[in-house]
């Protein structure tokens, strides 16, 4: 499914190259579920935009399903993009204008689905997570835990194929850090849906089949 | 889609109330003076556009050729006799009628054979074409049948209200003009009201034969005098060739004007410049130049423009607050073009709401508009101009003032945006923001820099020394007829008893007055006349202390009743080529090819006998009884009341046929303004809005710093910094911006307003104080908004603005 091949990113710091990410290589099948860890500035977060599509490489190759995405058009890849994956932040990152069922509707939205059709999945989806009777407050009503939840809903909804998550629990106690990743290995086993995560607990990294180790912009474990 | 960027917009907006409020208020007042603008100049430029032969009537106007003094003549009126020589001999004139305006006429009503109504009125003579030129509708009757006999007449319909209680009354019934028992018109015709957006304010008409047995009889065949209210109108061949027309009415002049007059020229102006050219006026005496016109057009965009870029400086002051609403939605899918137009439709939703409280504004505002230029515009928010004139502030507000931020908005990059570390930088040049907010306190520099002046010209013509005395003076109306005449003498004498009253004159015409006349003379025993025109005022010895004119050479004429000597005005001496004035005493001025001929016996000290507008002319003041047409009462102050009250109970004892008014002298000469005062109170209106929306404008920008230096307060405030030091970090650059605002705006003020000034002879220095008042000001103003914010931002709670980080 995602293929990256000496992939380098760098940033010119007084006329040197300070590599963030250095001549990664990286095959992740469909249906896999992975965990990337490392300290503090290894290049993490960097790794996962790249994966994303919101971030591009200095060099290197990267293949999404077969299309190298560095090589699409803008539009072509927003499609791509919207189609497949799906994405959750530490920080939740709801709109804070827009109620839990009106966040958990948009990307829906960008991708043009219909109103009848759009009402059914969002009342799946909340129904799915149990929080039909919180769809009409606003996120600053909800704990951390029921925003991540609607931030998890909200990445489900449009059926990704790919799930990236940037340390999802780093907000969280250990309790509903840990339901989380009860919930995140539910998706990857029933609906066959890939995950990537970053993480800093190796508790949480276990949940995946897979871990990467990151130091200094490089792979340094690779544990299947 | 649109529902969820609504819905957004809608919260965020409630979210950020006073910054919605902010940008409402900004935009609602902007939009609403342009509204109000619009009406304005919708009604200024609607005058007689409605009539069905608009593009082919032409008014016959004077003007001189070239003039030896350089003082142009241009009047709205020609001689009497130019309509019937119009009606041969010109194929390309279709119809010509005449109309004649005389205004402040006496006319009585018989009720019921023993009580009498008294009006003063306009009377307008009018030949029963001008009704076949113009579409003025009868109630009852026609042109033809009301107007062709003498002494038949018609009323408007509220007029005829007014006379008769209802105008079907009317008909049939008469009314006596001046008193006179050869002056009976009968009411034969109704009219509708005409419409205020006419310069044809048609209350009274008799028909135009009806002159042929009055005082003006004579006058009918008289080629040289012009009179400006004596009208003719022309309605010409759609194919005529208006340059040949103009050039067969030069030709006209000169084949019927004496030699001497060769230089006085007719041409044909058309109807629709009538209500523009100040130079030859109309009937309602109120034009509207085209060059005001386009001073308010510009006023108006400007103040919509000063409006949109407040939008835009608060609009992108707000986009840190929205970077990670931009991230996210980019996360999940939006590309760039949607979120433009999501932003675009916030602005949308902004500027509808400002639309619609622009709407209420203007509407609550119409009235005092009305009231201030004295006119009865409406707000008809229906007509399809001004909807479309909506649509299109709308749509331009709209993108003028929401591209931009749309643009900076939709562009961050979703990474950067989520960890909120959007800076002025990347949201853009911070620069762009301080060039909009120069040109904003540019544009309120000119307007209030514009507004000073004109107000300082105001207070000149207030102010001005008149060279005579016009205050604690009143004006008391001597009736026209021979009857009221013999009491002259009389009536003087009774008032002179009243110890209020210090002096008493009788005269054709206060030393300054609306109402001149004027002719060319022989002087000297020269056989030709004058280049220059004479002011004639006819007025008894005592005319020189009740104005307090003084001599300075020769002496006053002796009391008289007919013209025995002259004395003329410095100007006039120096005119005919005397720079030492007593060189001119004993010798004879000639008027009307000696019908009146005297010696000059003194010379006065000049004074203004028109408006400020016009320099001093020549002026010659004689006594001629029969000419008085009003009474200068100078009293003392204290005892107005007492004087009125006896002046009234006086008039009505001697001349109980008339309507009784009296006006204040000063007052009179101040109506001479009423343009120009009315233009001022405009003026200070929209400078006050360009003040208000600048500065609104300048508390967004500030409000963007303050949001985009909270972190910086707050390390510095942990720092130690104090208060002040903070309110100096965040207000300092505003000085500097006023002051390059200043520079841009000070050449462009003083350039645009030293072009009007042209238009006064006597006028304002463009001093340096009321440079330094509007500078001065505006860095008061915006001190005290930049103050505000700035001090809001110090006080802050540094600890808090460091954890949101
Ligand atoms: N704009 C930039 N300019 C220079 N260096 C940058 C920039 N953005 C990120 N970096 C550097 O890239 C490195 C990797 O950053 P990244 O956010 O991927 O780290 P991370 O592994 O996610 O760390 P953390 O666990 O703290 O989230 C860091 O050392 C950071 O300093
Ligand atoms: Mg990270």
């Amino acid at each position: 499914m995602i293929q990256l091949e000496k992939i380098s990113k760098w940033y010119n710091t007084n006329g040197a190259r300070n590599f963030v990410l250095k001549d990664i290589h990286l095959d992740i099948e469909e249906g896999a579920f992975l965990s990337i860890m490392g300290p503090s500035g290894s290049g993490k977060s960097t790794l996962l935009n790249i994966i994303g599509m919101l971030d591009t490489s200095d060099e290197g190759n990267y293949r999404f399903f077969g299309e190298s995405v560095f090589d699409l058009k803008e539009k072509k890849r927003t499609e791509l993009y919207k189609k497949n994956i799906g994405y959750i932040f530490q920080a939740y990152h709801l709109i804070d204008e827009l109620t839990v069922y009106e966040n958990i509707e948009t990307p829906l939205l960008y991708q043009d689905v219909k109103g009848s059709e759009r009402k059914a999945m969002v009342a799946d989806m909340l129904d799915r997570f149990n929080m039909v009777g919180k769809k009409d407050l606003f996120p600053s009503q909800l704990s951390g835990g029921q925003q991540q939840l609607v931030g998890i809903a909200r990445a489900l909804i449009a059926k990704p194929k790919l799930l990236l998550a940037d340390e999802p629990t780093g907000n969280l106690n250990s309790k509903q850090g840990e339901e989380i990743m009860e919930l995140f290995k539910k998706i990857n086993t029933e609906d066959k849906i890939t995950i990537i995560q970053v993480t800093h607990s190796e508790k949480n990294a276990a949940y995946g089949d897979r871990i990467i180790d990151l130091l200094d912009g490089r792979i340094q474990q690779n544990i299947q | 889609m649109i529902g969820n960027y609504y819905k957004t917009a809608y919260r965020n907006l409630w979210r950020n109330k006073s910054y919605a409020l902010l940008n409402i208020a900004g935009l609602a007042i902007g939009i609403a003076a342009s509204i109000l603008i619009f009406i304005v100049i919708r009604f200024e430029t609607s005058f007689d556009n409605f009539h069905d032969k608009k593009e082919n009537i032409y008014r016959i106007a004077s003007y001189s050729l070239n003039n030896g003094n350089g003082k142009e003549f241009y009047s709205g009126g020609v001689a009497f006799p130019v309509g019937p020589a119009l009606q041969s001999g010109f194929p390309q004139v279709k119809k010509v009628a005449r109309i004649l305006q005389r205004e402040g006429e006496p006319v009585a009503i018989n009720i019921s054979g023993v009580e009498r109504k008294k009006f003063i009125t306009s009377i307008f003579y009018v030949e029963p074409d001008f009704f076949s030129l113009f579409n003025f509708k009868w109630l009852s009757g026609n042109a033809q049948s009301v107007l062709t006999a003498p002494n038949s007449a018609a009323l408007s319909k509220s007029t005829a209200e007014k006379y008769f209680g209802n105008w079907q009354n009317a008909l049939g019934k008469t009314i006596i003009h001046r008193n006179s028992q050869n002056e009976i018109y009968t009411i034969n015709g109704i009219i509708e009201d005409v419409p205020v957006n006419t310069d044809f304010p048609l209350e009274v008409m008799a028909s135009y034969s009806t002159l042929q047995h009055s005082d003006m009889k004579d006058n009918l065949n008289d080629w040289v005098s012009t009179w400006s209210e004596a009208c003719t109108f022309v309605e010409l061949d759609k194919n005529a060739s208006v340059s040949a027309f103009n050039k067969e009415l030069i030709a006209l002049a000169k084949k019927h004007k004496p030699a001497e007059y060769a230089k006085d020229a007719y041409m044909a102006q058309p109807l629709s410049a009538i209500h523009y050219d100040e130079r030859f006026g109309n009937y309602r005496h109120h034009t509207f130049s085209k060059g005001l016109i386009t001073a308010l057009e510009l006023i108006g965009i400007f103040l919509l423009l000063m409006a949109c870029v407040n939008f835009i400086n608060l609009a992108t002051a707000q986009a840190v607050h929205r970077s990670k609403e931009v991230g996210v939605r980019k996360v999940l899918g939006s590309n760039r073009w949607q979120l433009a137009i999501q932003f675009l439709s916030e602005t949308a939703l902004l500027t509808a709401f400002s639309l619609i409280a622009a709407i209420g504004i203007s509407y609550l505002a119409l009235p005092f508009l009305n009231t201030l230029l004295e006119t009865s515009m409406q707000l008809n928010i229906l007509s399809a101009n001004f909807l479309i004139f909506l649509l299109l502030v709308f749509i331009s507000v709209t993108f003028l003032s929401g591209i931009y931020p749309a643009i900076i908005l939709s562009g961050f990059n979703p990474i950067v945006a989520l960890k909120t570390k959007i800076t002025s930088k990347m949201i853009g040049g911070i620069s762009l923001r301080r060039a909009l907010v120069v040109l904003q306190f540019s544009i309120s520099h000119i307007l209030v820099i514009g507004m000073l002046i004109v107000v300082s010209q105001m207070n000149y013509f207030k102010n001005a020394s008149l060279g005579f005395d016009k205050e604690a003076i009143i004006n008391l109306p001597i009736p026209d007829d021979s009857a009221s005449h013999a009491k002259i003498e009389f009536v003087k004498q009774k008032l002179l008893q009243h110890k209020g009253i210090k002096h008493v004159s009788a005269s054709f015409a206060s030393p300054s007055s609306s109402g001149n006349w004027s002719s060319d003379f022989k002087f000297d025993h020269s056989d030709k006349p004058t280049i220059f025109s004479a002011n004639l005022k006819w007025a008894d010895a005592d005319y020189f202390k009740t104005y307090d004119l003084r001599l300075i050479a020769g002496r006053l004429f002796h009391p008289s009743d007919t013209v025995r000597e002259f004395v003329v005005n410095e100007t006039t001496a120096k005119l005919l080529g005397y720079s030492n004035p007593v060189a001119i005493l004993g010798k004879e001025v000639n008027l009307w090819d000696g019908v009146i001929k005297a010696p000059i016996v003194g010379v006065v000290k000049d004074f203004n006998s028109n408006s400020l507008r016009s320099p001093i002319g020549s002026v010659i003041i004689a006594p001629q009884k029969n000419y008085y047409g009003v009474f200068g009462v100078k009293i003392n102050a204290a005892e107005e009341k007492n004087v009125l009250a006896f002046t009234e109970k006086l008039w009505n004892e001697h001349f109980p046929d008339h309507v009784y008014a009296f006006s204040f002298l000063d007052q009179k000469i101040a109506a001479f303004y009423k343009q120009e005062e009315q233009l001022s109170q405009l003026y200070k209106i929209f400078a006050a809005i360009g003040i208000f929306i600048s500065c609104l404008g300048l508390y967004g920008l500030v409000s963007f710093m303050a949001a985009q230096r909270t972190r910086e307060v707050g390390i510095r405030k942990v720092l130690g910094a104090m208060p002040r030091h903070i309110v100096y970090l965040l207000s300092k650059e505003f000085s500097l911006l006023i002051i390059i605002a200043f520079l841009v705006a000070a050449p462009i003020a003083y350039y645009a307003m030293h072009q009007w000034l042209q238009n006064y002879s006597y006028r304002t220095p463009l001093s340096f104080w009321i440079f330094f008042i509007a500078i001065a000001g505006s860095m008061v103003i915006a001190w005290c908004t930049v103050g505000y914010r700035a001090i809001k931002a110090a006080l802050a709670n540094p600890v808090k603005n460091l954890r949101n980080e």
